[in-house]
């Protein structure tokens, strides 16, 4: 497991670049001094954003597996916070997607307490679909929450070990 | 569709505030870790990745606030000027993270090399310590034995009957035991502090030339006799045997010698000898004696009846009467001896035999210039077996002696000594020309002397030697030339069977 990882880590690492450069060649555009931004480009590098730290986090899982550490609970945890994360980036790319990108929904606020869901196809299940979405922190806290977790039994786990050390 | 905003705002409110705190309360611990283990590079990559995530956090929750504040405020149109920057920094935040988290593996890697070194170092540490403990063991081992060895070495060398003594190169003394201390007669701190050399303990100094220069060549000596020569003058008899040690490292040169006194054994081993030698002179006299005392008697007994017949050759016979008569006292004296005349032997007071040598002598006029001290044993009589007359023979003898090897002036000294053995000692001291150390062993031989020619029989100390013997007692001379001699009988104590 840990080998394949670390395959498909190089691999992606040289396709990038490699497809950038065969991109460039096979591609050409014209070469202006400074090049203009269209308004969707923010949107479409905060979704690449989410995607790298999905990434991120799947590498995570698999790398703490691979290294035997999630038989240590706090490792575990770890892995537990790196998959509430990887749900949490794949809600908000989704929400992003609807809102940001298709602009199939839209949101107005009514009065306090009260908004309106507008979905372009007047979908009420798309509506909830992106209402669920949006309750997001309900994903990201845990997966904070998981961490600190993991991270307390690492440190418990160390101070037992150094416990040990220090016992003749 | 219309839907309730309040879930939706008290998640995005509560959450932000929850993942804030979550967040510093990650931090605390990853600081935590960092804390236990600084070279630990997995703790180090926590750490970073936990600061990722407050950033993240941080940044996150205040855009959310942010936004759900002007909204509820009716600023929308100011959240979407600023929300631009907000979803920026957020999103750099959580890619910041992900970059972080990436380098897990990079971190593991060091981290394993950090934890192999250090485990190398501690196998090292521990191998160190192990053999750290067993040279100390060792140590103490070797020390242990070192230890018992000196103590045996010291005990052999304090307690040794035969002296010890340790030179340096030049020959200097840097230890003597205390038998050595007894046999030379000097202080140790006089030895050793003075540094005294071991060639002054020699009463010959070309006798240590001749052994220096020995050890010299040969490296060692073996039972080389000699004479010692001690403060107060007594000379002692002894055989060295030495080497040289090159010392542990080969490069301190000294001496080691062991000296024993050899002086009482030898002593006995002249007295045996001169006693074996003197019997079979006796032996040879008695014979001699008894082959010459009958005719002798023939003769004399012939020669006194021709004299008393009126005769021509009344002279002549006179004179070979004379002779005969000498003879007959030579003869006599032979006997004496030999032991084999025959004497009555009764209580003898020492002390009153003594006595009465002492008066008849000083009437003489030899010992007008000699003063004749008398210090007797007091206290019980000294009485032994024996025959007075003989007894009072061998004194006159003696002193006689004395008073000849004075020349007519001096001191003589006559003591006599009751030792806690039972034995009586009568010693005749005197301070004259003392008797030479070639003739020192032939003096009781018979017809040996050193007077001149018609001065001396010879006889008069074999006699008195063959009285004393035949007293079951012992005869003794210690003489220095020029400075006296000092003869010394000693006779059994007499007690009465109860």
């Amino acid at each position: 497991m840990p080998k394949k990882n670390l395959y498909s880590q190089r691999l992606f690492l040289k396709f990038i670049p490699m497809m950038t450069i065969a991109g460039l060649i096979l591609l050409p555009v014209d070469g202006y001094a400074t090049q203009l931004h269209a308004s969707s480009e923010g949107i479409i590098t905060h979704q690449m954003g989410h995607l790298f730290f999905l990434f991120s986090m799947v590498a995570l899982i698999f790398t703490v597996t691979g290294k035997g550490l999630d038989q240590q609970k706090g490792w575990r945890l770890i892995q537990y916070s790196a998959f509430f994360f990887i749900l949490w980036n794949l809600d908000a790319i989704t929400a992003h997607f609807f809102d940001n990108q298709i602009h199939a929904v839209k949101i107005e606020n009514i009065s306090f307490g009260k908004m309106r869901v507008i979905t372009s196809n007047n979908s009420s299940v798309l509506a909830w679909f992106y209402y669920v979405l949006k309750l997001d922190h309900l994903l990201c806290v845990p997966a904070m929450l998981f961490l600190y977790r993991g991270l307390s039994n690492i440190v418990h786990d160390q101070r037992q070990m150094m416990a040990k050390k220090d016992t003749p | 569709m219309i839907f309730s905003s309040i879930p939706i705002l008290m998640v995005d409110v509560l959450g932000s505030v929850a993942m804030v705190v979550i967040a510093l309360l990650s931090l605390y611990k990853a600081t935590k870790l960092r804390e236990m283990d600084p070279d630990n590079a997995v703790f180090l990559y926590l750490l970073w990745i936990c600061v990722g995530f407050t950033i993240f956090a941080l940044s996150r929750s205040f855009g959310h606030i942010l936004k759900q504040f002007l909204i509820m405020t009716t600023n929308t149109e100011t959240w979407h000027a600023i929300s631009s920057y907000s979803g920026s920094v957020n999103t750099v935040s959580f890619m910041l993270v992900g970059l972080i988290t990436l380098f897990f593996n990079q971190n593991w890697k060091i981290n394993e090399k950090i934890l192999t070194g250090r485990k190398k170092l501690e196998d090292t540490h521990i191998k160190l310590m192990d053999l750290n403990q067993t040279l100390e063991q060792k140590v103490i081992e070797r020390t242990e034995r070192l230890t018992s060895s000196e103590h045996k070495c010291r005990r052999i060398f304090e307690q040794s009957l035969d002296t010890i003594m340790v030179t340096d190169s030049e020959f200097k003394i840097m230890e003597i035991n205390p038998a050595g201390i007894a046999l030379t007669g000097y202080s140790r701190d006089e030895m050793i502090m003075k540094k005294m050399r071991a060639g002054s303990f020699f009463a010959d100094p070309s006798e240590w030339e001749r052994i220096s220069d020995l050890i010299g060549s040969k490296e060692y000596i073996l039972n080389e006799e000699t004479e010692f020569l001690r403060p107060d003058n007594e000379s002692l008899l002894v055989l060295i045997t030495g080497g040289i040690d090159y010392g542990a490292f080969g490069c301190a040169k000294s001496y080691h010698f062991i000296i024993k006194n050899v002086n009482e054994k030898r002593q006995m081993e002249q007295q045996i000898a001169q006693a074996d030698k003197l019997a079979a002179l006796g032996e040879l006299s008695a014979g001699v004696a008894h082959e010459i005392n009958n005719p002798l008697g023939i003769i004399l007994g012939y020669t006194q009846l021709l004299l008393k017949e009126e005769s021509k050759h009344k002279d002549d016979l006179k004179i070979i009467e004379k002779h005969a008569q000498n003879c007959k006292a030579v003869v006599s004296d032979l006997l004496s001896f030999s032991r084999k005349g025959s004497s009555e032997m009764g209580i003898v007071d020492i002390n009153k035999v003594v006595d009465g040598v002492i008066k008849f002598l000083s009437n003489h006029s030899d010992f007008r210039n000699i003063k004749m001290t008398l210090n007797p044993h007091t206290g019980d009589r000294l009485n032994i077996l024996g025959n007075e007359q003989e007894l009072a023979q061998v004194i006159i003898n003696l002193v006689i002696n004395a008073c000849h090897a004075l020349d007519g002036k001096g001191n003589i000294d006559i003591a006599t000594e009751k030792t806690k053995q039972g034995k009586i000692l009568i010693i005749v001291k005197d301070n004259g020309k003392g008797v030479e150390k070639k003739n020192l062993s032939r003096i009781f031989d018979p017809f040996f002397t050193t007077k001149p020619v018609g001065q001396g029989t010879g006889l008069g100390l074999s006699v008195g030697y063959g009285i004393i013997k035949r007293h079951r007692g012992d005869i003794s001379v210690k003489s220095s030339e020029g400075k006296g001699s000092i003869f010394t009988i000693t006779l059994p104590f007499y007690r009465k069977k109860t």
